[in-house]
């Protein structure tokens, strides 16, 4: 992958605004292990940027690097246009809260939101005010008093909050400080962050593997996989134009069917040819774009594709092919139904059907027709 | 037939052959008692232990006729008397007392960085080092090792040899206190990380970062963090080597040579020696309830709860 995050990286430079954090080329190693490789990118000040990637991919690592808890390998890091390898923890202006959120438990909440003021020498008067003051931010206000143990796993969850911004940090870092949370908590505190974040500003680095946590609360997404960044761009363009077929199906369930490349157009067209099948489609990555009469693969999302009892219904659509029903799984605001298609060698596709109720319904068994358009359909190599 | 070998191992077998026999000797019904029977051999030991001292607390108000060589029939708190006003005796309390609080100060300081560095190394080969090298003086027992430091700070010893090499003249370096002092610093240093390497390994490695990224340097973040933290340990191993110096007979009695006895040095002339038994129990019981304050002033000043006994707060 050369540079696939580099639209997004130019389009804030265009917008002006000051650069909070530059990771230029940063790898890290670990006896033979690469951890990261060769990642790069700019933070602009004020912005949530999601770190999203699988378990292993290196998010933690890129995380205590920007910390300061590790140096990396090779590479730098700027922060505020400074190089901050030779600079420890404690030096830099970062607030963070760690993934099993390190709270100390011999303190109670306002000791802890209190530890990093006192730990930065500040003002022993003004201390107690700006406790309170967080607190109430994170909707804590009058928990001052309780010890760690004694409250919520979403209380422990704002006070880790509360103590990491508390002394004005340029920076929050984020370690997956929700992944221990149960779903409805989980989404609550998601929205809190971005509520938090927006009200302070602060500029925001937040690692995840929930790839709905990167699209409701970034700015922008940063995709890992393997050590290396793999697309850096907003959350409805990851999710629409991802660039490569990683993040296709690592965000949202996206069906992909290979074959080989017949035609490329100047326009971003492409055909693909599988078996007697012809299906049209985009260019996904125009930096490393398919060659004729090379591999590739379409990429199609679950939700772009329509289902219908007969194939007159779809004749708007660029694409139609006939399937069986072979499994319905209803999941509450969404049917999913695996259709397997006799065109592209019974390779099972997956569809999302959104309003259940409104729609006819289909059973195991069931004859099918699917469609979608050629522009829904992106082309990786 | 494999498939089920593996399904259901031997190990089970075994085990479920035991239980049969357990059930048979030990029937359900009885099941209500077992815990006071496995508590039995421990009631019995301690149960030992408060006759012998209830035949030492008899043995200490007898006094001695010194012409005869008989023990008076009739109670007299006249030992202890003795044990409270003759010199020689507060001389000997005192210095063991004073030379237990400093072995266990400077045992601390010591044992904590050693503890630290076994549970925080990334290198498993240097944990594995300094575990042997902790567990290496266990092996080789108190008594060799003091006659060891013998050797080695006599006045042929190594280290007055290497002195006398830079032109230092020979020093006497055993049977004073500080000798006393050092071998037993040397004695108590493994019990003391040994208990102290428990309680910092319960000390997740992040809450250090943690501090460090809330703007806490390692001075601080072992003030504010890791010192609370690891309070248990502290508390536990300082009583340890409290006591174990408090009491301890060989590193005075090699080390010291004869002329800086400690209490149960003391102890064990009264016996052994002038076979005043009476005298002799009298200042094991006053060592007892010495060892026993100094314990319960620990537990006093920072809780039982501290040694991580009761329900775990945290
Ligand atoms: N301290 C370390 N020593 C050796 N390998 C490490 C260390 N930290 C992380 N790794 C390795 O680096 C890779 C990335 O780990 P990590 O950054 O924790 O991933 P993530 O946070 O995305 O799950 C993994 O293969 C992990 O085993
Ligand atoms: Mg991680």
């Amino acid at each position: 992958m050369q540079e696939p995050f580099r639209a997004g990286a130019s389009r804030e430079a265009e917008g002006g605004r000051e650069i909070a954090v530059t990771v230029r080329n940063v790898g890290m190693d670990f006896d033979g292990i690469h951890a990261v490789k060769n990642a790069s990118f700019d933070l602009p000040k004020g912005r949530f940027l999601t770190i999203l990637g699988p378990s292993g991919s290196g998010k933690t690592t890129l995380l205590r690097m920007i910390a300061g808890f590790q140096t990396p390998s090779s590479g730098e890091i700027f922060i505020n246009g400074e190089a901050v390898s030779a600079v420890p923890p404690h030096k830099r202006s970062i607030g963070m809260v760690f993934q099993r959120l390190a709270l100390f438990p011999h303190m109670t909440a306002a000791e802890n939101v209190a530890f990093p003021l006192k730990m930065r020498r500040r003002d022993a008067r003004t201390i107690p005010e700006r406790v309170e003051r967080y607190l109430a931010l994170v909707r804590l206000g009058g928990y001052g008093g309780r010890r760690i143990h004694e409250l919520s796993g979403g209380q422990q969850q704002r006070v880790a909050i509360a103590r990491a911004l508390v002394f004005e940090p340029d920076l929050l870092l984020l370690d997956e400080p929700l992944a221990a949370l149960d779903r409805k908590l989980r989404e609550e505190m998601q929205l809190e962050f971005r509520r938090i974040q927006r009200e302070l500003g602060v500029t925001t680095i937040n690692v995840t593997h929930d790839q709905r946590e990167a699209l409701v609360v970034s700015d922008d997404i940063v995709v890992m996989d393997q050590g290396e960044i793999q697309q850096k761009a907003r959350p409805i363009h990851t999710y629409r134009q991802p660039r490569n077929a990683f993040v296709a199906n690592f965000i949202g369930v996206t069906n992909f069917i290979a074959g080989t490349v017949r035609s490329v157009s100047e326009g971003g067209d492409v055909s693909i040819l599988r078996g007697a099948l012809t299906l049209a489609g985009k260019i996904g990555d125009p930096v490393n774009p398919p060659a004729e009469g090379g591999k590739a693969s379409g990429a199609i999302r679950a939700e772009q594709i329509r289902l219908a009892g007969d194939a007159a219904q779809l004749s708007k659509l660029d694409c139609v092919l006939a399937g069986t029903v072979i499994d319905t799984i209803f999941e509450g605001e969404r049917m999913v139904y695996e259709v397997a298609c006799a065109a592209i060698g019974d390779e099972v596709i997956r569809v999302f059907d959104h309003d259940p109720a409104a729609h006819k319904q289909f059973d195991i068994g069931e004859s099918v027709f699917l469609g979608w358009n050629a522009r829904d359909m992106l082309v990786f190599r | 037939m494999r498939a089920a070998r593996t399904a259901y191992p031997l190990k089970w077998r075994i085990m479920d052959a035991l239980e049969g026999i357990a059930a048979a000797i030990w029937p359900a019904r009885f099941r209500r008692a077992t815990p006071y029977l496995m508590l039995l051999p421990a009631v019995l030991l301690v149960g030992l232990l408060v006759l012998g001292l209830i035949q030492i607390a008899d043995a200490s108000l007898r006094t001695l006729d010194t012409t005869t060589f008989q023990f008076s029939d009739d109670y007299s708190i006249a030992n202890f008397r003795r044990a409270l006003t003759e010199p020689l005796f507060l001389v000997v309390a005192q210095r063991s007392l004073v030379a237990a609080l400093i072995v266990t100060a400077v045992t601390l300081v010591f044992a904590f960085p050693y503890a630290y560095l076994m549970v925080r190394t990334r290198s498993p080969r240097l944990r594995k080092f300094l575990l042997i090298a902790l567990f290496l003086p266990f092996f080789i027992g108190q008594v060799v090792r003091a006659y060891g430091w013998l050797i080695i700070l006599g006045n042929q010893g190594m280290v007055n040899e290497a002195l006398g090499l830079i032109g230092v003249a020979p020093m006497r370096l055993i049977y004073n206190y500080p000798a006393v002092l050092f071998g037993l610093v040397q004695y108590m240093l493994p019990f003391a990380v040994l208990m102290l390497a428990p309680a910092l390994t319960a000390i997740p490695e992040e809450l250090e970062a943690a501090a460090g990224s809330l703007g806490a340097n390692w001075v601080r973040t072992f003030i504010h963090v890791v010192l609370p933290l690891a309070r248990p340990g502290f508390i536990g191993a300082g009583v340890v080597v409290l006591t174990l110096s408090l009491t301890d007979f060989a590193v005075p009695a090699i080390l010291g040579g004869g002329s800086q006895d400690f209490i149960a040095n003391a102890i064990y002339d009264q016996f052994f020696r002038t076979s005043d038994q009476g005298l002799g129990a009298t200042l094991a019981l006053m060592l007892v309830a010495l060892g026993s304050i100094l314990v319960g002033l620990v537990f006093a000043l920072f809780g039982a709860g501290t040694l991580a006994m009761g329900r775990s707060r945290a």
